[in-house]
Formats: structure tokens, C-alpha cells, sequence
């Protein structure tokens, strides 16, 4: 009886936390490609809003009927913002803290007002899950850790090997890591620090609107204000838990998701353990932000008290313009 | 022939990066009336509505200058970490914490008005230090990036001041569901005013006080000198990491302080879930508009505070608070174009009739790239 009701409420934390994550996934990832090419890019919150409410008004002011369509058109809205973006920081050199920072201010306040009239409508276009002829539905462990969206699939397993290959195997993944540690020899042996740094800030941008767009394409489905509440600053702090490496922002990531899940596992059950089951509901939503706080500390932690740990440095040139003339 | 190029100054004197910055937030409101006539509201009646709002009676006067406190408070604090090239994001969680151990004080407190409102002056400010204590032990000793972690505990202390107004503070009485209960004490009014306490006196005291630091002694000049080349203020025998974590602290305290005083209005004096209404990131938009100048805070506080109270006047008049976000956003790419313009000084090359330039001119950076 306990194993069992023990293995239900795991199986529905598991089987919650990964579409909840999937979104952290994204935007980190979309943070990762920016990062490693030197571009540090905080409007996070406001690319995931952006990307969110262009998927939900293809849906339901352009009638949109496919979610891989909505998730384009969210795509696409965010890359503009990262086009916007990339000119300030790239091309004019103006401080990516600042301007990210309107990003994230801007992002937010446009999504919302464009958000306004469509507070709480049913979107009803849905990614599905994958499940083979609905044979292996038996309500338990597969389902819980293979049975999701197709989005699922390529934000845990796909785009981290792609990133993983292209970033570490590649002579172009060496050319654009050296863009983000040492723009100068890159730029001396011919890569284009400006082109470079510039298509993967839209890049990771797109990305970031994905996550936003597959918020409301499957994971709830509605849009409300403030929909991105604060995954766009867990997804810059999971980049640096992970070290800037694709397979790990998907651990740092989980450990996100699994938080929130526990929260709203625990609020729909009414547990209680230590506080009271109305309290416990404030404490596990501080949880994913306070895991997240320790999971950055703790490598630099670690690695102070002399522990070795790999690398966990960011790229040398994170958030410095580059600028040929002042080298 | 005349031919005009753009040249990099060799230094920036703080005078033409102020002005680069104040031009870029002037452009940057240009474009978002531009926005705004392109998405059919009409700019110029807004700027009238809000100029009259605003300047119309003393009600919006004070109005302004009661926002003006908190965004003040969190753009000094915001301010004192730039001079240090320190990004403290979390001012709103600080300012947060800091109503929260003032409500704290004064609902448990009985005694003298004054001495509690002391107290609860003193616990804001030590709430918010303790808040940015760890984000600052962690800068300061593990060389971790404050940028993230001041803002993570940002969403912390949202959730504590939200269980704090639904939970264990909840004022059961009152028809207002979701608040604290209530402080029955508030600071003195200053004489002629309907609205304002001596909280306004406040934030000027603290920025003549930050003024004089910087211009006159020497913890100042260090904190400058870790700001402009920490590896040469550490060769110059300045204990960086510890000025750091003290800074830090401080600006933590000032955030904090900023929470009781906008507790202690009178009519506030309950917290709430929308207790701060973005007043941290007000504060960081007045910091970097004036550079981490101590005086040009003031001037932004002002400017920033006309413009949130114009967005609350106006949200019936296609102005809201969304848009008013926006705006904000715009400014702060102006404020960060401005910047980086006011490198660069346009100089005339004078050319034998009939030859070419020798330098190809470089297009002026302009506020565009605006992200709304």
C-alpha cells in the first residue's frame, strides 16, 4: 500500500517535471549558444513572453492549426527581438547588461499588452503525445518517462547532441568558442567575430521563443501575464550550474522542473511535513529559486575550498563588446 | 572640401557620457511615441495628459515625489554597487525584505511611536543587507557572478511577503484579503502636505551623504578604484574582496530602508503581494541613466517617478502599466546607445578640393534596436 502510493506520487512528479523543465531546457540552451559566442543576453523572461504570446495569437487571431506553425511563428517573433538586440550589442557595442536587462523589461511589458484580450482563452491547438498505437499506455513508469510531447524528445535528446557535436566536434563549434574566449584570434584567422556573434545571439533568441511558445502550446495551455515568472532567470542561472555544456543544462534544468513539480505534486495532494499543507505551498514555490541559488553556488564553492572540479569558467569574453580598433 | 568623420575621444569626461546617456533616453522617448502613434494613440495628448497630471495640482505633485522615494532609495543602492561595477539586480527583493522585518517590527512593537519606527528603520535596512548577504559572500570570496543571484532571490521574497499577507501575518479582519495587518504607526507629515512624511527627506540626505563619500574621502576613491581596475586597487593594498562584501551589504541596507519608508506612508502601512511595484527595476533604470552619478539619481528619480505615476493616472487613457514596461525598456537601450555615442566625437576633416577622404565615415549610432 505505502510502495504503491509512493511509486504514484513519484511516477507523477517524474511524469510533470519533464514537460515542466522542457521550457528551462529551451531557453537555456537558447542562452548557451548566445554565451558561448560572448553575447550574454538577460532578456530571457522577456523572449520566453514574446515567443509565448505570437504562438497564442497565431492560434487564435490567425487561426492557426498546426502547433509546429505556432511554434515558428513564436520562433520567429523572439529572433526579431534577438535581431533588435544583436544590432544594440553586437554592432554598437552598447553594455549587454543593460540592454538585456530592456529585453527582459520590454519583452515582458509588450507580451503582456499584446496578452491583454486573451487572458484565459483555451489554446486549443496541442502538441501531442508520442505514444505508438496507444499499446503501451499502462498508466506507470514508460508513461511517465517516455510518453510525452515530440518537442519533449528534441529539447532532452536532440538539440543537446546537435549543440554537443556541432559546439565540441566541429571545426565551427571550435571557430565560435573561440569567438566567445578570444574574439581577437579568432578575428586574426579570419572568423567573423561580428557575423558570428550576431546569427547565434538570434539563434539562441529563437530558441527562447520556443520554450515560450511550447509553454502555451502544451504545458499550460492559456495564456495569462507574467507567463514566464521568472524560468527566464532560472534558465540564465542553470547555463552556469551546467558550465556552458548542452547536456547538462538539461540536468540543471530537471532539477528545476522537478522542484516545481514537487510543489504543485505536494499543493494538489495536501501534504504537509513540517509545515502545515497551506504554508508548504509558499515554501516549495521559494524551492526552485533557492535550488537553483545553491546549484550555482556550489561548483564555485567546491572549487575555492580546493576541490577539483572541471572548469566551470565562464567564456572569457561574456558580455565584453569586441571591437577591432581597441584591441 | 569638408568631410565629417566619427573619432574616438581618448577619455570621457563624465560631462559629454552624461549628456550621450540623457540624449539616447530623449531619442528613446521619441521612438516610443513613435510606437505609440503607430499603434493609433496619439503621443501628444498623452504627454499633455501626463504634464497635467502631473503639474496640474498639488495632488500630482506629491504623488510624484511619493513614488519618487522608493525608486530613490532602490536607485541609490543600485547606483553605489555601479560605482563598484557591481550589478545588484535584487534591490526589489532587498526593498521587499525590508518592509517585511519593518511590518515585522511594527505589528509586534508596542511602544513610543518614534522608537518603533526606529526600530523598524533599523530592521529594514539590516533585512535587506541580509538579503544580498549571500549573493555578496559569494561575489566577494567564490568570484560568483551577482547578477543571477540577486535576481533569483528577487522571486524568494516575493513568495515570502506573499506568505506573509496570506499566512502568518494575515490581517483577518480587514476586507482587504490579501495584506499584512496593519502598522499603526507612520512618520511624521511634513507641514503643508496632504500626503508626504520626512521619508521624503530621506533619499536626499543619503545622496548628499554618498556624495560627499565620493568626493571627498578616501573610502570613496578606493571604491571608485576597484570599480575602474580591481587587480590595480588590490597592488594599491585595498582589501577588495572585503570593500566588495561591505558595499554590497550597504547597498543592501539602503534597498532595505527603502522598503520600511515606503511601509511607513501613511495609507500603505500593510504589505501585500503588490506591494513593490517594480520599484527595483525603476531603480536600476535611474541608476544607469545617471551613470552611477550620486546627484544624477536624483534628477532620473524624479523623471522616472513622473513617468510611473503618469502610467497610473493615464491607464484609462490608453496608457498601461504593460506599456509603461516597455517604455521603460526602450529608455534603458536609448540610455545604453547613449552611452556608448558618447564615445565618439564627430570632427571635420578638411580635404584638397577634388580628393577623397581617407577615412571612411563610420554611421553614428543612433537609438534604434529598440526591443518593443
Amino acid at each position: 500500500m505505502m510502495l504503491a502510493l509512493i511509486e504514484n506520487a513519484f511516477l507523477s512528479l517524474v511524469g510533470s517535471a519533464i514537460p515542466a523543465s522542457t521550457v528551462v531546457v529551451l531557453a537555456a540552451l537558447g542562452c548557451l549558444v548566445g554565451e558561448r559566442v560572448g553575447v550574454l543576453n538577460l532578456g530571457q523572461e522577456g523572449l520566453i513572453g514574446i515567443g509565448a504570446v505570437y504562438a497564442v495569437i497565431s492560434v487564435l487571431s490567425w487561426q492557426v492549426e498546426s502547433p509546429w506553425l505556432a511554434l515558428l511563428i513564436g520562433m520567429i517573433a523572439a529572433a526579431v527581438a534577438g535581431v533588435l538586440f544583436a544590432i544594440a550589442v553586437v554592432v554598437f557595442r552598447a553594455n549587454q547588461v543593460l540592454v538585456g536587462l530592456a529585453l527582459a523589461l520590454g519583452g515582458v511589458g509588450l507580451s503582456n499588452q499584446l496578452g491583454t484580450n486573451r487572458n484565459g482563452t483555451p489554446i486549443q491547438t496541442q502538441f501531442t503525445e508520442v505514444n505508438p498505437g496507444g499499446v503501451l499506455d499502462d498508466g506507470g513508469i514508460l508513461e511517465a518517462f517516455f510518453f510525452h510531447d515530440p518537442i519533449v524528445y528534441i529539447s532532452y535528446l536532440l538539440l543537446p547532441a546537435v549543440l554537443w557535436f556541432g559546439l565540441f566536434r566541429t571545426r565551427h563549434g571550435m571557430n565560435m568558442r573561440a569567438v566567445g574566449e578570444n574574439p581577437a584570434a579568432a578575428d586574426a584567422v579570419g572568423v567573423s567575430v561580428t557575423w558570428s556573434r550576431i546569427a547565434y545571439t538570434v539563434l539562441g533568441a529563437a530558441l527562447s521563443g520556443a520554450g515560450g511558445a511550447y509553454m502555451v502550446l502544451s504545458f499550460t495551455p492559456t495564456w495569462s501575464p507574467d507567463i514566464a515568472r521568472g524560468r527566464g532567470w532560472v534558465a540564465l542561472a542553470v547555463v552556469i550550474f551546467a558550465a556552458w555544456r548542452p547536456f547538462r543544462v538539461v540536468a540543471g534544468a530537471l532539477l528545476y522542473g522537478s522542484m516545481i513539480s514537487l510543489g504543485a505534486t505536494a499543493q494538489a495532494r495536501g501534504w504537509g511535513f513540517v509545515f502545515d499543507a497551506a504554508d508548504l505551498s509558499f515554501v516549495l514555490s521559494m524551492l526552485p529559486f533557492l535550488v537553483t541559488l545553491v546549484a550555482i553556488l556550489l561548483p564555485a564553492g567546491a572549487a575555492t575550498i580546493g576541490r577539483r572540479v572541471r572548469s566551470t569558467a565562464a567564456p572569457a569574453a561574456l558580455a565584453i563588446p569586441y571591437s577591432r580598433e581597441e584591441r | 572640401m569638408t568631410a565629417y568623420r566619427l573619432e574616438r575621444r581618448l577619455d570621457l569626461d563624465a560631462r559629454s557620457s552624461a549628456l550621450g546617456r540623457i540624449a539616447g533616453a530623449v531619442l528613446a522617448l521619441v521612438v516610443a511615441g513613435i510606437l505609440l502613434l503607430l499603434t493609433g494613440r496619439n503621443p501628444f495628448q498623452i504627454l499633455a495628459d501626463a504634464l497635467d497630471a502631473i503639474f496640474g495640482s498639488q495632488r500630482g505633485l506629491e504623488g510624484v515625489a511619493l513614488r519618487a522615494i522608493p525608486i530613490l532609495m532602490t536607485g541609490l543602492a543600485v547606483a553605489l554597487s555601479l560605482r563598484m561595477k557591481v550589478w545588484n539586480i535584487g534591490s526589489d527583493g532587498q526593498f521587499l525584505m525590508g518592509a517585511f522585518a519593518a511590518v515585522g517590527v511594527g505589528i509586534h512593537l508596542d511602544g513610543p511611536g518614534w522608537i518603533v519606527l526606529i526600530l523598524m528603520a533599523g530592521a529594514g535596512a539590516v533585512a535587506g543587507a541580509l538579503w544580498i548577504l549571500v549573493p555578496a559572500l559569494a561575489r566577494a570570496y567564490w568570484d560568483v557572478n551577482e547578477i543571477i543571484t540577486t535576481l533569483l532571490l528577487n522571486f524568494v521574497a516575493l513568495q515570502i511577503v506573499a506568505w506573509a499577507s496570506l499566512g502568518f501575518w494575515r490581517d483577518e479582519g480587514a476586507a482587504v484579503i490579501q495584506s499584512t495587518e496593519r502598522v499603526p504607526y507612520t512618520l511624521p507629515a511634513i507641514p503643508g502636505t496632504d500626503s508626504l512624511t520626512i521619508a521624503l527627506l530621506v533619499p536626499f540626505v543619503l545622496t548628499g551623504v554618498l556624495f560627499w563619500l565620493f568626493r571627498s574621502t578616501t573610502i570613496g576613491f578606493e571604491i571608485d578604484t576597484i570599480g575602474g581596475n580591481p587587480r590595480a586597487a588590490a597592488f594599491a593594498g585595498i582589501n577588495v574582496r572585503r570593500r566588495i562584501l561591505i558595499v554590497m551589504l550597504f547597498t543592501g541596507a539602503i534597498a532595505g530602508l527603502g522598503g520600511m519608508l515606503q511601509l511607513s506612508a501613511p495609507g500603505a502601512q500593510q504589505l501585500g503581494p503588490g506591494f513593490s511595484a517594480q520599484f527595483g527595476l525603476s531603480g536600476f533604470i535611474v541608476a544607469a541613466l545617471a551613470g552611477g552619478a550620486m546627484l544624477g539619481v536624483l534628477f532620473g528619480g524624479f523623471f522616472i517617478a513622473s513617468m510611473f505615476f503618469a502610467g497610473l493616472v493615464l491607464q484609462t487613457k490608453g496608457l498601461s502599466v504593460f506599456i509603461i514596461l516597455g517604455i521603460y525598456g526602450i529608455i534603458l537601450t536609448g540610455v545604453a546607445l547613449g552611452e556608448v555615442a558618447a564615445r565618439y566625437r564627430l570632427v571635420r576633416d578638411e580635404l584638397e578640393p577634388g580628393s577623397e577622404p581617407t577615412v571612411k565615415p563610420t554611421p553614428e549610432p543612433t537609438a534604434e534596436g529598440a526591443p518593443a
